[in-house]
């Protein structure tokens, strides 16, 4: 007879569920954003009841990175200024850039409506579906008096083209050159000495210090290879194509670009830098240059004074050639969730975050390059040394175009040649490396 | 002669034997210090070159109680309190409720659900993670305490094996005297079994206070929103050391450590024999 | 060993013959109940209206309402689609005057697992009840027929109280475990037989069933990376290893511990006792995250071991080729540092229950060996190791689980900072310091691979119970319960 508290809290439970299933079950018919199996549709029951049109509270979650919180706040209170006619409830929220992806997967639905993220994890999140398609979308702008196509021209050509799939718009570009360049202590390196590698450790010996640089890192590491004409890309498949174990369109082969790096690797002066390390050992002062980006301008100046130095890449010898490294070079971008319940008010709020002004104002708050023409052209921009350094990067840089496979193994990779892990003398051993490499990356995805 | 020369042997066994504990406590205590040492640095990042910071000061605490956008010490606290507290009252109670009815009662499925129970444990709590998020996002539960509540507790009757082997050294003949005696189960369950199993009761709600002091795992993937002030003390914390922050926030992380510690220390020092006397009780009858 | 495997046969037998028992009479009293009996099968609460008990009628009468209308409104969405797991992708059109997207009626597969396992669950119980039912209606029956006492409501309430108080007491407990623990098991289980992964991630994408191919992948089938058979030995055998390690390391550390702290000799062992706890009263993510920065490549530990030219003089023997000493950042080192660093965790904690064991060791038969001239040691390995063993026996097999599945000191120590040089374990996104837990939440939470995060829990899960079956079945003599009552 245990049957019966049993039975009296199933009926409990069930009427619970019968009255939640029941509750999603009218949204279904009359939603405007809600999804009929999914789980959505219960929560999109509020907003749909309380009426379409200009009455109803906009709700949305905007996500951006810890340093940037106040910035986005400000950001938020000048949007809703911007629409005083409508009630906004808009929840801030801390993901940082590099991480958004992983969040965002886990969850699509669940995620911010509007988020930063880089631009490597831009075929992800759009092979998820996780990224509204703004072409689809786009006609909300007319709200802010602007068509899709005045935004596109109002960015830099190739931030556009970078935020793209198969020429549709997946998100705005918030900032560019999100890239990496030397900075050296101009009282130890001359502007000369930073030209190429060689020089510059020689300089770097000559003082006792070291010169710094990421190896264990596939956005680093890569810049060798770029530099020799080795390319990355990105299938439909969403799997990555990588030719780095052949011989380049330059000519040169991938185990002499290894051979080159195990040279600068294997020099006294240099020291290879765990991933995300690179601000904590620069503020230690043990430094004479250091492969870095933007975000550690202030570091810099911190250590070497106002006066640092700040300049593209250094080239390196591979044979008898001097070859120019090539910088991954990346964006940010501004992204509006597909799944979002108010996605219009959302491509508002994102294309806010990118225009001039947000822009400028982010450039001069936290050291982000614009992708904005107008305020490209700025005098401050052209009064800061990293952001200039960063910028002249834009013709060697290279838009790095690769699947959520190639991390793990350029890792790998680059682990291996920072500790000198392969013998530079052995050119099978060196070739095996390569080879299992590509083949890592280019595996199929799970 | 002789026997002071026994003395003497005695007295240096004993300074050797106290000296040998002393290094040992030294070992253990030394990340300790450090934490401790590290809060207290006027410098933000992590201090690689001396043990000991170069500058002194109590900004870290003070800074931990103006919260900023990242850092908002006070909230976390009190947000990991509450949980903590609702969720130790009934872990508890699921936790001595299963440990009671399958010591000290007899009926006919026990043995089943304890085989039941055995193999539940078996199984990677991270594996069954995934899917109970989306049970609570069914029930909207995410990104509320309720949800992180649930989750902390609603599993927790799993945990009841080391309550049920104190029970089992609770007499049969005093259960079986009560019963003769016209008590109800309810009755013997509150004030006899309960009363006497002082040390156990107080182990099991140790243990559920602490969970979500200890937990960052669910916390992260449950609170999963971004909005810094909603999160617990764990979650708050391990967030600091992002790659991003870890330079500014190393030091605050220490601070916030030792403040969380200082409370858990408490809490363990007064209740150590308790503790002891109950892990044991239990883990006697694994 | 005999008697044990015999006792598990009773257990299964036992099981079976309730079963059968259940359906028996549930076959007794669908022939010989009345025609109450009979009409319950349909409307659960006629045999109780018949019997007066109308508390119970209406009681059981809701509940059959509610399971209806559940089956109805809510399983009948998901269920029919449990076959195929969905066939309509989701597909959106905005709308201009509302700024909101419209849906199609999309499925979600995820969504319709989930549900129909959860209906399953729910129909499997409403069948039970539905049983029983009609078993205590035909009880009823024979009740009245025998002229005993039926009871009245309020009398059955009470009983819930007395001899049926477990039942009291298990049930909230028993569905918060069958809704938090069971059900996301048995999902998981199924997903590891569908193609649920980055590819197939919904709301946007639909997955499907695949049978057995995740387990061929596993074990060597292709599909997948060429590497991840390798890995998944490597990385099961490093698990086997650590688990071995760590829970004999803080099993003999904690009793040594406490057996030093509770010598005569020691002075103030309160204080002493309270300075190891300490360690545990520090949350393990701050302690072993501060742990994991001290013994850090560029941390204080290598500055400290460079300035006492410890780092130089390994140098010069060859254990290491770097100029720093790599803790936590090369296999090897590593997994011994991975290993010492969880006996500072574990240890206190092993002091403290071998504490409490110690206590209650019998004095007779410690004294009578020293009257007999026993060195301490043999003291230690022929009377104390012994009757820990007998004791703690159950609780060290369940500590080898347990490290199996140890997640945080793993994750915490080694998570951002460990970078493997193994290109074939690269190549599946393992590590060398991985656990199979870990590297089964990175497949997930950075891979979004689920089907095989699924496919390495369920081979974790039997480890794990194989282990236990024979650590049961070997090493502990008997089923203890009742020996201390």
């Amino acid at each position: 007879m245990r049957k019966k508290l049993i039975s009296m809290l199933l009926c409990a439970t069930m009427v619970a569920t019968v009255a939640t299933g029941c509750g999603s079950s009218p949204s279904d018919l009359t939603n405007s954003a809600g999804s009929a199996s999914s789980q959505g549709s219960a929560s999109s029951a509020g907003n749909a009841s309380s009426g379409g049109g200009s009455g109803e509270t906009v709700k949305l979650t905007v996500w951006a990175a810890e340093n940037d919180q106040d910035y986005l706040k400000e950001r938020v209170e000048k949007f809703k200024a911007a629409y005083p006619d409508q009630d906004f409830d808009i929840q801030i929220g801390v993901e940082s850039e590099s991480t958004a992806k992983d969040t965002v997967l886990t969850d699509i639905e669940a995620a911010a409506d509007v988020y930063s993220f880089a631009s490597d994890q831009l075929s992800d999140l759009v092979g998820a579906g996780a990224l509204a398609n703004i072409e689809e979308v786009g006609e909300a702008l007319a709200m802010a008096g602007k068509t899709l196509d005045e935004v596109k021209s109002a960015n830099a050509p190739d931030s556009i083209e970078a935020a793209s799939v198969d020429g549709n718009l997946y998100a705005f570009p918030t900032s560019g050159a999100n890239t990496y360049f030397l900075y050296y202590d101009p009282s130890v390196i001359t502007e000369k000495d930073a030209k190429d590698w060689d020089s510059l450790l020689a300089a770097a010996q000559k003082a006792g210090k070291k010169v710094g640089m990421t190896l264990n890192s596939g956005w680093y590491v890569a810049s060798f290879f770029y530099g020799a004409g080795f390319t990355t890309d990105l299938n439909s498949d969403g799997t990555t194509a990588m030719d780095w174990n052949g011989t380049s369109p330059d000519g040169i082969k991938g185990v002499d670009v290894v051979k080159s790096m195990l040279d600068i690797t294997s020099n006294k002066a240099f020291r290879p830098i765990p991933d995300g390390q690179i601000s904590n050992v620069f503020a230690s002062g043990d430094l004479c240059a250091v492969v870095s980006g933007t975000w550690d301008a202030s570091v810099a100046a911190d250590v070497w004074g106002k006066d640092y130095g700040a300049v593209k890449l250094p080239t390196f010898k591979v044979g008898d050639k001097d070859v120019q490294m090539k910088p991954a070079y990346g964006y940010k971008f501004e992204a509006v969730n597909a799944y979002s319940k108010d996605i219009g008010w959302a491509v508002l709020f994102a294309e806010f975050m990118g225009n001039e002004e947000s822009q400028m104002l982010h450039f001069q708050q936290a050291d982000q390059v614009p992708t904005n023409t107008n305020a490209l052209q700025s005098d401050e921009i052209a009064a800061n040394a990293a952001i200039n350094a960063a910028i002249s990067e834009g013709d060697i840089g290279v838009i790095q175009k690769v699947g959520g496979k190639y991390w793990d193994p350029a890792q790998t990779f680059g682990e291996l040649i920072a500790k000198g892990q392969v013998s530079a003398k052995d050119d099978a051993a060196i070739q095996k490396v390569l080879d299992n490499l590509v083949d890592g990356v280019t595996a199929p995805i799970n | 002669m002789k026997t002071k020369k026994m003395k003497d042997s005695r007295t240096s066994t004993i300074i050797m034997h106290n000296v040998l504990i002393g290094v040992l406590a030294v070992i253990w205590l030394i990340p300790i210090v450090w934490l401790l040492c590290t809060s207290f640095s006027a410098y933000t990042g992590i201090n690689t070159s001396t043990f000991f910071p170069e500058k002194w000061g109590i900004t870290n605490y003070i800074n931990l109680f103006h919260p900023d956008s990242v850092a908002q010490f006070p909230q976390w606290f009190l947000n990991t309190f509450i949980v903590a507290c609702i969720n130790c009252v009934i872990s508890t109670m699921f936790v001595l409720m299963v440990a009671y009815a399958t010591s000290i009662m007899r009926f006919p499925m026990r043995k089943p659900l304890m085989n039941m129970a055995v193999i539940l444990n078996l199984f990677p709590g991270m594996l069954s993670m995934i899917a109970v998020y989306f049970v609570l996002k069914t029930f909207n539960l995410t990104n509320s305490y309720a949800g992180l509540i649930l989750v902390y507790s609603a599993s927790s009757g799993l945990g009841y094996l080391i309550a049920k082997g104190f029970f089992d050294t609770v007499p049969v003949a005093l259960c079986e005297a009560a019963r003769i005696d016209g008590c109800s189960e309810a009755r013997i369950f509150f004030q006899m079994v309960i009363p006497m199993s002082r040390p156990i009761v107080v182990y099991v709600i140790i243990n559920s206070f602490l969970a979500p002091w200890m937990d960052f795992v669910y916390a992260k993937m449950i609170l999963n929103a971004g909005v810094s002030s909603k999160y617990t003390v764990a979650i708050g914390l391990y967030k600091m050391l992002d790659k991003s922050l870890i330079n500014q926030y190393f030091t605050q992380f220490c601070a916030g450590g030792v403040l969380v510690s200082i409370p858990i220390s408490i809490l363990f020092m007064i209740m150590q024999k308790f503790y002891v006397e109950g892990i044991t009780g239990g883990a006697v009858k694994g | 060993m005999d008697n044990e495997s015999k006792g598990a046969v009773a257990a299964v037998k036992g099981f079976f013959k309730a079963v059968g028992g259940f359906f028996s009479s549930f076959g007794t009293a669908f022939a010989k109940g009345d025609i109450f009996v009979k009409l319950s099968l349909i409307w659960l609460g006629a045999g109780y209206v018949r019997r007066k008990q109308y508390a119970k009628a209406i009681i059981m009468t809701v509940f059959e309402v509610a399971v209806i209308l559940f089956s109805v409104f809510f399983a009948a969405d998901y269920v029919p689609k449990f076959g195929t797991l969905g066939t309509v992708k989701a597909e959106r059109v905005f709308n201009m005057a509302t700024m909101k997207s419209e849906f199609n009626d999309y499925d979600h597969s995820f969504m319709i697992l989930l549900f129909s396992l959860f209906s399953f669950v729910v129909w499997f119980v409403a069948i039970i009840v539905w049983i029983k039912n009609t078993i205590n209606v035909y009880n009823l029956q024979v009740m009245e027929e025998n002229g005993k006492h039926i009871n009245t409501f309020k009398e059955d309430l009470r009983s819930y109280l007395e001899e049926k108080f477990h039942i009291t007491l298990l049930t909230l407990p028993v569905l918060g475990i069958v809704i938090f623990t069971v059900i996301p098991i048995l999902l998981l289980i199924f997903v590891a037989f569908t193609n649920y992964d980055q590819q197939h991630t919904p709301p946007t994408e639909l997955f499907t069933w695949v049978g057995f191919t995740n387990f061929i992948t596993l074990f060597g089938g292709g599909g997948l990376t060429a590497t991840f058979g390798y890995s998944f030995i490597r990385v099961l055998g490093w698990t086997l290893v650590w688990a071995f390690f760590s829970t004999l390391t803080t099993y003999i550390g904690g009793i040594l511990l406490s057996l030093l702290l509770n010598n005569k000799k020691t002075r103030m062992p309160k204080i002493w006792r309270l300075m190891f706890v300490m360690t545990i009263a520090v949350p393990q993510f701050v302690s072993l995250l501060l742990v994991r920065n001290f013994f850090a490549d560029s941390g204080i530990v290598n500055t400290i071991c460079a300035n006492i030219g410890l780092t130089g003089f390994l140098r010069n023997i060859g254990m290491i080729s770097t100029n720093y000493i790599p803790f936590l950042s090369a296999p090897g080192w590593a997994h011994v540092m991975i290993i010492i660093i969880n006996i500072w965790v574990g240890v206190p904690y092993q002091m403290l229950i071998a504490t409490g064991v110690l206590m209650n060791i019998p004095e007779d038969q410690l004294e009578s060996a020293k009257m007999d001239g026993a060195k301490p040691f043999q003291i230690f390995v022929k009377i104390t190791m012994p009757y820990m063993l007998f004791i703690t026996g159950p609780a060290l097999v369940t500590d080898f689980v347990k490290n199996i599945n140890n997640f945080n000191v793993i994750y915490l120590l080694t998570q951002d900072v460990y970078t493997t040089t193994n290109q074939a374990l690269a190549n599946s996104q393992a590590k060398e310091v991985d656990l199979l837990v870990t590297w089964l939440f990175r497949l997930t939470q950075d891979y979004y691979n689920y089907k095989m995060a699924s496919v390495i829990g369920i081979v974790v899960f039997v480890i794990c119970s194989v282990f236990t079956l024979v650590a049961f079945n070997f090493m502990i003599g008997g089923d203890k319960e009742g020996t201390y009552q």
